[in-house]
């Protein structure tokens, strides 16, 4: 993906914790729509361990914690449409595009300093 | 989420009682039924007819999908794919449920409340 | 010109790579709280290719007892010196 089809955007939260262990994530997916309920336009990075948020067959958690897949699959009627993820990331984890619940575009390190560049606002979880 | 402290109790019938938390959302979902939705209406001053049905169920359906009550802005997209562009207006929310129609269509529909809105 | 914020060590998860990656060609990084491990010279080569737009807190470094074992190439700060930064960052991020 080249730097000219990345849309400037007005909040990019990038998501870096996995789902279950700790609240990051739900709190990152939270800030997301709360942006994206006020009109703001919403992109998301997930990056690191973070890219398991976004692996297909979760469940909830073994004490009934909520799981992560219904808030992603609701994203697209937030308008929360603009996915990244960390592509060495994917790699790191040995995680495909088909093994992901959304079809977000894999990201070089080197493409992600001019993303973050390109947002208003951004938010780390 | 719902809260778990039952703040005041409504009556549905000579027999029925919901709890309700402060703001007037069910605590127990599972007790949602039409007739727990015509008297949290008729706390509204709303009377429903088949408009406000259809829109309650498809809260009702987004809530069973997506485990979260809707924001006006994906209610109004929701309505419109289930129900027709001319319907997924904001206007036609705001004549159905007055004041704050995410807020007061959750509520009648036996959802919690809605977190991404003010 | 943007202020990225790590507070974790160099071997606790991948904030520093994170950090790093997020970073453009002007941004600093400020080490805080545990994030000053980074400040040492046999761990500071990670932060190579931000030379001179490296910084460590003062204070946390103290605490350490990593003050004067910290790389010559990282530019100490105190907490004053980490307003100044903020207030010369357009942005802030924080990486933990």
């Amino acid at each position: 993906m080249s730097n000219a089809e990345m849309p400037d955007g007005d909040l990019l939260v990038i998501l870096r914790h996995g789902p279950h262990g700790t609240s990051w994530l739900r709190e990152g997916l939270d800030a997301a729509l709360v942006g994206a309920a006020f009109g703001r336009r919403v992109a998301l990075l997930f990056m690191g361990e973070g890219v398991l948020a976004l692996l297909d067959g979760q469940g909830a958690g073994a004490l009934g914690q909520k799981g992560t897949s219904p808030t992603l699959e609701m994203l697209e009627m937030y308008d929360i449409e603009t996915l990244y993820v960390e592509g060495p990331a994917m790699a790191r984890y040995g995680i495909a595009q088909q093994d992901l619940l959304l079809a977000p575009v894999a990201l070089e390190d080197t493409v992600i300093a001019e993303l973050v560049e390109r947002h208003a606002l951004i938010l780390t979880f | 989420m719902a809260t778990t402290e039952i703040y005041r109790y409504l009556t549905v019938d000579e027999t029925t009682e919901v709890g309700l938390d402060p703001e007037g959302y069910l605590v127990d979902l599972t007790q949602w039924t039409p007739d727990v939705a015509r008297a949290l209406a008729g706390e509204e001053g709303i009377s429903l007819d088949e408009a406000h049905w259809e829109v309650i169920e498809v809260l009702r359906d987004f809530y069973a999908r997506y485990e979260m009550a809707p924001a006006m802005r994906p209610l109004v997209k929701a309505v419109g794919r289930s129900l027709g562009p001319d319907k997924g207006r904001s206007i036609h929310l705001m004549r159905l449920f007055p004041g704050s129609p995410a807020k007061v269509a959750a509520r009648l529909a036996g959802l919690p409340k809605p977190s991404h809105c003010l | 010109m943007k202020l990225h914020i790590v507070n974790r060590a160099p071997d606790a998860g991948r904030a520093v790579e994170q950090a790093l990656s997020a970073m453009a060609a002007e941004d600093r990084l400020l080490l805080i709280e545990d994030g000053v491990q980074g400040a040492l010279p046999s761990l500071v080569d990670e932060f190579a290719s931000i030379e001179g737009r490296l910084y460590a807190l003062h204070e946390d470094l103290e605490a350490r007892g990593l003050m004067n074992r910290h790389d010559e190439r990282v530019e100490v700060v105190d907490v004053e010196g980490f307003v100044t930064l903020t207030e010369q960052a357009e942005r802030t991020l924080s990486w933990y």
